[in-house]
């Protein structure tokens, strides 16, 4: 069955169909927010919200566009609606705390912990995290989705070389802090050593 | 082609997402030459390192979270509440007018709206042609 299928099912009232499109895009709407947030438990919920949202929208999803990057463009703006609020929380409470002269309420987002997850796979999240918001979007829609340059314009409403430049940028600037990373890892341990 | 050149496509090469002319132009200096084909590499690394992170385990109830979320009836949601809202306003201006309408009734009494009349009148030395006049008005030129 595929996506138009689907969705003209739903909205002739097989609304338990809808389940389909969630098992099909669960996994990747998921990594996607996770990616953009660094935090699992808020994506899980931003991507509840995600998907009731496609499901409210889907009267006005036309079947000459492409459903991946209908739904991804929801999930798109909400995640940037989410990182916006979060960075007017971080504001604000950095504010209170130079106030009152304490730690801020809020910390940084956390980093997703994986107990498996490597040294150099840490430093890639990090690293991935400090990129500017709209190179890290590019990226990862790039690279962990592997959408082409096209559907990105779509979902993202950029021009083609726009996105050929912020993933280039992001792709120079996230090798040259891990090379930066590596190098000043290397020369603690050998001070250690000494 | 250049290395600043090569350097600069080297993203969209790495992408796929070069025209095949180009792509073969930059293949060709990548074998030649060392300097572009370490700074290819380091960025083939870094994409594989990438594409290894691990997406995050994926929760087996979620869908069914989701599904649980969904607004009960779509059908209830957007068609019944429009269309109370339009018998309420219909209502509303039904029953104004009726009762407008009775009270004028019952104050006015046996007295009947009489039916407007109009006249004709020729202006024959102007070219105004001709006019169809409210009685009342004409009664007030004749005044």
């Amino acid at each position: 069955m595929t996506d138009d299928e689907i969705v003209s099912a739903v909205l002739a009232g097989h609304r338990q169909d809808f389940e389909i499109l969630v098992q099909r895009y669960s996994g990747k709407i998921i990594h996607f927010i996770t990616s953009m947030t660094q935090d699992r438990d808020e994506a899980q919920s931003i991507a509840q919200e995600v998907f009731l949202k496609i499901f409210q929208n889907l009267p006005y999803y036309r079947k000459e566009n492409n459903f991946s990057a209908f739904i991804f463009k929801i999930a798109k703006n909400m995640t940037l609606n989410w990182l916006n609020r979060e960075k007017r929380t971080v504001l604000f409470s950095r504010l209170l705390a130079w106030e009152f002269n304490k730690a801020p309420f809020r910390q940084e987002p956390p980093l997703v912990s994986h107990h498996e997850q490597s040294e150099r796979d840490s430093d890639i999240m990090r690293n991935l995290r400090l990129l500017p918001e709209e190179q890290r979007l590019a990226l990862i829609l790039k690279v962990y989705l592997e959408f082409s340059y096209k559907q990105i314009r779509e979902i993202t409403g950029w021009s083609i070389p726009k996105i050929e430049t912020l993933i280039s940028r992001a792709k120079s600037r996230l090798k040259k802090n891990i090379h930066l990373q590596e190098r000043s890892r290397e020369i603690v341990y050998t001070a250690r050593k000494k | 082609m250049n290395c600043k050149k090569v350097l600069r496509l080297l993203s969209i090469y790495q992408d796929r997402e070069l025209d095949p002319a180009l792509e073969r132009q930059v293949e060709s200096h990548l074998r030649d030459c060392q300097p572009c084909r370490s700074e290819w590499e380091g960025l083939q690394e870094l994409v594989g390192n990438l594409k290894c992170l691990q997406p995050p385990a994926s929760d087996p109830y979620f869908p069914t979270k989701v599904m649980a979320g969904l607004p009960a009836n779509r059908a209830a949601k957007f068609r019944l509440l429009p269309a109370i809202a339009y018998a309420l306003v219909f209502l509303t201006i039904f029953l104004s007018v009726f009762f407008l309408q009775l009270s004028r009734n019952n104050t006015v009494g046996a007295e009947k709206p009489q039916a407007a009349t109009f006249t004709a009148v020729l202006f024959e030395n102007q070219d105004l042609g001709l006019l169809a006049v409210h009685d009342n008005t004409l009664a007030l030129f004749e005044r």
